[in-house]
């Protein structure tokens, strides 16, 4: 096949992507665990890997940028060098987010917490992680159909986004949870809200790779089209 | 300071352009005496004798736009461009069959006159082909045979400035064209066309055999014609077609000794960033070809 040392670096350039992808995808799993078993020790392990994937992402971008001024690519392989840089954006976020995350989690770890409200921080963390590991998932196996999916998942997080805001606006009592972790739920959650928002951008960059149109555009033609064939 | 554009500004700017747009197609021929014309043709096929080379090519060739025609090599493309003006026919035994509409007129009813159409639709080749004459007699030479009646002068100003020549060569235009360097050359040779005032420019791989500094100005030249004229390329340089056309045509051969066919037109926009169709992607994107 013509052009296979383009394809080759192409096929290196996903690669590190999906490393990157793996290696947040753990801090994620940590920061769940250390939500989950209340661990700050677990937590603390990932400070310090935001400026680790800042790197990692301006390592690939500049890759992406050198693949274009020498290749010049079009069509699939323009889209797919616009989409790694778009993809790697959300993942360095992403992993910055949940860096933020754990650094709450460890300077709140002696504070007293409102059990009702951590269930929901719980919760809604399982979500947004599974949220995004999904769309990386899209992104590796460039799965329309569940890119479909991913926009429904997110509403999950969505309402318990709600949930908890109204837990951490209105408390079932006095005193209940000490003020300072309060406020770093109320950060919590929406950095959570944000992680998940990643994901499900991951598969909408996925959905512009593989058709070429925005996300909202090829799922309606998609439907449609599945619909006339049924 | 650099400052922002807001949208509303920038719609602004989209109306101003698209009113340009429209100014161009109302008054932009060449000695602006009426408007360009586009072409449209309907099931063109071309043969050389018994051989079919090109079959069923049916293209809207939009007035005052670049159209680029791209494929691999031996898929029908310079065939195809020829038969746009009646160059083909004037192999032995090449002849072609269907439409072909400049405007109102179709260029192979037996009332047209194929010089006439050739004035019409003008042709640049890949190699420069001045003639042996001076850089002003080769500008004026065809506008002389067509009986050009105005201001021999005028016209070599006005067609080697719109060639984008004419600040490198108007202190020598008594000097032999072929003293020129391979981009002038080129240039000369489509100041040459324009000076007989045609509706329509055909280049077939117009910079192939140039550098990079002379294909960069002959781009920049085709940007300009555009404005006063139709212009169809065809090139093997697909950054090429991707920079200067509005329309892309991908010719190609389904199966060895298969007639070309135009396997998919559309915007170059789209066809460098999304092509409907597999082959068209594997093309562009230099998987085969």
């Amino acid at each position: 096949m013509p052009r296979e040392t383009f394809q080759q670096e192409l096929d290196g350039l996903i690669s590190d992507l999906l490393d990157l992808g793996g290696e947040v995808e753990a801090s994620l799993e940590n920061m769940v665990k250390a939500m989950e078993e209340r661990d700050a020790d677990v937590a603390r392990r990932e400070l310090g890997v935001d400026i680790r994937y800042k790197t990692r992402g301006m390592d690939i971008e500049r890759e992406c940028m050198i693949l274009q001024a020498r290749q010049a690519p079009v069509a699939r392989d323009l889209r797919l060098l616009y989409t790694v840089q778009s993809v790697t954006n959300h993942l360095v976020r992403s992993g910055t987010l949940t860096e933020h995350i754990c650094q709450a989690i460890t300077e709140t770890a002696d504070s007293e917490r409102d059990e009702d409200l951590e269930i929901s921080l719980v919760e809604m963390a399982r979500t947004a992680r599974n949220v995004f590991n999904e769309g990386l998932d899209v992104f590796e196996n460039r799965d329309l159909e569940r890119a479909r999916d991913l926009q429904a998942k997110d509403d999950k997080v969505d309402l318990l986004y709600s949930e908890a805001m109204n837990l951490i606006a209105n408390p079932p009592g006095e005193g209940v949870g000490a003020p300072e972790w309060r406020m770093r739920a109320a950060l919590i959650v929406h950095y959570l809200e944000r992680i998940s928002d990643h994901g499900v951008d991951i598969g909408g960059s996925t959905v512009f790779l593989v058709t070429g149109q925005r996300i909202e555009d090829a799922m309606q033609q998609y439907l449609d089209r599945n619909v006339d064939g049924a | 300071m650099e400052t922002q554009k807001t949208g509303r500004e920038r719609k602004v700017s989209e109306v101003s352009r698209d009113q340009r747009d429209v100014k161009h197609k109302s008054g932009g021929a060449p000695s602006g005496d009426g408007p360009t014309l586009g072409m449209k043709i309907q099931d063109l096929s071309a043969f050389y004798g018994s051989f079919k080379a090109v079959t069923d090519v049916s293209m809207d060739i939009q007035a005052n736009k670049v159209t680029a025609l791209i494929g691999p090599s031996g898929c029908g493309k310079s065939t195809y461009i020829r038969c746009l003006n009646r160059m083909h026919e004037v192999i032995p035994g090449a002849r072609a069959e269907g439409s072909v509409m400049l405007g109102e007129q179709d260029i192979y009813a037996k009332s047209a006159d194929p010089v006439n159409i050739r004035r019409r639709v003008g042709m640049v080749f890949q190699k420069p082909n001045p003639f042996s004459k001076s850089i002003y007699e080769n500008v004026v030479w065809g506008a002389k045979i067509n009986g050009y009646k105005g201001d021999l002068d005028e016209l070599v100003e006005r067609s080697l400035k719109q060639a984008a020549l004419w600040e490198e060569v108007k202190d020598r235009l008594k000097e032999s064209g072929h003293g020129l360097s391979g981009g002038q050359q080129q240039r000369l040779c489509i100041a040459r066309t324009l000076a007989v005032e045609p509706e329509v420019i055909l280049m077939d791989e117009p910079a192939s055999a140039l550098d990079p500094v002379s294909t960069q100005k002959i781009e920049d030249t085709m940007d300009q014609l555009k404005q006063s004229y139709t212009v169809v390329i065809v090139t093997h340089n697909m950054q090429q077609a991707a920079r200067i056309s509005d329309y892309s045509g991908f010719f190609y051969i389904e199966n060895m000794g298969d007639p070309g066919r135009l396997w998919e037109f559309d915007e170059t926009e789209k066809m460098f960033s999304n092509p409907e169709r597999k082959e068209t992607e594997d093309y562009v994107t230099g998987r085969f070809g």
